[in-house]
């Protein structure tokens, strides 16, 4: 087993990145499903391995030498890879028969470990570029036939046909995370697109019959320009204004403030120069600052007084600035010598709903004053006249009491 | 000394404030020397002249370095130049290495509030000045000085100054000044 792992989140993403590009190139290989590595620490040790086979010149090793070669990788996996690697026959048996101790390493699979980790880390831009140039040879040379030419452009067609899905899939439908993870695929596409032309360019001068398969291959161009401008269309709408298309996600940087060091912290800084803490106290500011501080003395809030109403015998209600004088004027000028008037008659003279309403407040106002003999009494009915100013008016009417400085009941309010 | 290591020197002072170097350091063009007590040592300072010092942001009506609690370190700074400045007729700079506790009985008539409130008011508040360079304070042995930031000030501020001093109560300290060791607490006065 490999040392349990360390890697934080980003570092895990990091790997499962390589080893999802490795799985891809290793589809066509697999002998069976599932049978596909797991670990980076694997791929580092089969490098260890095969290193040792190459330095230890034709004689071979045995597996104890390789084990002790590999001294820093765990005994158990560099056997595990031993094994595996001889029963794909990337490694053999010096003499074929049986007990035999001594193996030698073919030079296959190191050339095709060198391969992937370019893959992983450039997306295979770079081999694509070789590929075309190799094409661009091949139907060049004077040898060349038409099929030669065919099965050139077919090849070609393929690959950009499945770059071109892979990238408009992305710019669609993926997060745009897994997008700027694979914005390797969008490096460099005028020149892919503009080599694969030349070639398509030489084709069609040259065998003018392979016209059919030239137009695929310019549409599969069209496709793959079409796609890789989404695509970056996408990440650049993503970036905002910024534009920072090199932004990391945020677990790369939480990743990095926790386990930097002072130096590395600092070093982000670098090159930025931050003014030292420079306020100016100037007289004028220190003098107003002392003559406001003899204001700042603390204000005491007052306790709350204790309700002192009752004290000259009347109810508590009572205040000093009553309104007992003015109601008692509006409701004579409305009573105007009669016992009683109902509120129809009132408020019908007003004008609409707004006068209606002060009216009402102020005769409830006077219903509630002890000062004031009025009562407000409410009886059923409603009083409901579409044109006069105030439509609908319940059964109300509004009497004079008695001289005695109560209202007569409690319970007349509505 | 070349132009480069001038701009370096200008660079530096702005950066971490008054610098503290030992004497006998070649003084850049434009920049005060201050000669700390003892001599041993030399602040230098960019001293701008007085139309382009630091109240003229103020002139400008623009905003300065911001200050928390401008008022409370204001009244704060006011009472170390109170304690510490001997002889107003003289230099203010170096002053008086005076007892913490001097300067908060100073600072307790303009900051009269409960015991923990005004500790705390004194202590950010020095705590701030500190930074800034306008007091020195040595927290464990609990003496304040004047900062190097003060001889900023020029020849009106301090006339101004000079009639706030008057103004001031004096610290009442029942302990001398100069007492080299200020034993920590024995309660605040107050």
């Amino acid at each position: 087993m490999s040392a349990p792992t360390h890697l934080a989140l980003d570092g895990l993403a990091a790997q499962a990145g390589t080893l999802r590009i490795f799985r891809q190139v290793f589809a066509v290989l697999a002998r069976e499903a599932g049978a596909m590595i797991g670990d980076l620490d694997h791929l580092d040790t089969d490098e260890a391995i095969l290193a040792a086979f190459a330095g230890a010149g034709t004689d071979g090793l045995t597996l104890e030498q390789v084990a002790a070669a590999c001294r820093p990788a765990d005994e158990r996996l560099v056997a595990r890879r031993f094994e595996l690697l001889r029963s794909y026959g990337a490694i053999t048996r010096v003499v074929d028969r049986p007990h035999e101790r001594y193996h030698r390493a073919a030079f296959a699979p190191y050339v095709m470990l060198l391969f992937l980790r370019r893959m992983a880390a450039q997306g295979g831009q770079g081999e694509l570029h070789q590929l075309l140039t190799l094409e661009g040879i091949g139907i060049r040379s004077p040898d060349a036939a038409a099929p030669d030419a065919r099965a050139s452009l077919r090849r070609l067609v393929t690959v950009f046909r499945l770059m071109a899905n892979q990238l408009s899939g992305m710019a669609s439908t993926s997060p745009v995370e897994e997008l700027r993870e694979n914005a390797e695929l969008l490096w460099g596409n005028r020149q892919l697109i503009q080599q694969a032309q030349d070639v398509h360019a030489v084709v069609l001068a040259r065998w003018p019959e392979l016209d059919r398969e030239c137009t695929a291959l310019r549409t599969a161009l069209g496709a793959y320009g079409d796609a890789s401008d989404a695509a970056a269309a996408r990440l650049i709408e993503q970036a905002g204004a910024t534009r920072a298309l090199g932004l990391l996600p945020v677990e790369t940087w939480r990743t990095f403030a926790r386990t930097a060091d002072v130096d590395q912290l600092a070093a982000v800084l670098d090159g930025l120069l931050f003014d030292a803490p420079a306020p100016w106290f100037s007289p004028q500011a220190i003098g107003a600052a002392l003559a406001s501080s003899e204001q700042a003395a603390p204000v005491r809030t007052p306790p709350p007084r204790p309700v002192t109403g009752c004290d000259d015998g009347t109810d508590g209600d009572r205040r000093t600035g009553d309104d007992a004088p003015d109601l008692r004027d509006l409701v004579a000028g409305l009573l105007a010598g009669r016992d009683e008037v109902t509120l129809d008659d009132l408020l019908g003279a007003g004008d609409g709903w707004p006068a209606g309403r002060r009216l009402l407040a102020r005769l409830t106002a006077a219903h509630h004053h002890p000062d004031v003999d009025v009562e407000l009494v409410w009886g059923d009915g409603l009083h409901v006249d579409p044109g006069a100013p105030v439509p609908w008016v319940s059964a109300g009417v509004l009497r004079a009491t008695p001289q005695q400085g109560q209202a007569t009941d409690g319970g007349s309010a509505r | 000394m070349t132009v480069a290591a001038d701009a370096l020197w200008w660079a530096r002072a702005r950066a971490r404030g008054p610098l503290r170097v030992p004497a006998g350091t070649g003084a850049p063009e434009g920049l005060t020397r201050l000669v700390e007590p003892g001599g041993h040592d030399v602040w230098i300072l960019p001293v701008p002249p007085e139309q382009a010092g630091g109240g003229a942001i103020e002139e400008f009506g623009l905003s300065g370095t911001p200050v928390e609690q401008p008022n409370d370190t204001a009244r704060l700074l006011a009472a170390v130049v109170r304690c510490c400045w001997t002889d107003p007729t003289a230099a203010i700079w170096p002053g008086a290495d005076v007892p913490w506790d001097a300067v908060t009985s100073v600072f307790r008539h303009y900051a009269d509030r409960d015991e923990s409130a005004f500790l705390r008011a004194a202590v950010a508040a020095v705590r701030r000045l500190h930074g800034a360079g306008w007091v020195l304070w040595d927290e464990r042995g609990r003496r304040v000085r004047l900062g190097p930031r003060v001889a900023g000030w020029s020849a009106a501020d301090l006339t101004v100054l000079r009639e706030l001093y008057r103004q001031m109560p004096g610290p009442s300290t029942d302990r001398p000044t100069d007492r080299p060791d200020d034993r920590p607490r024995e309660g605040e006065q107050g």
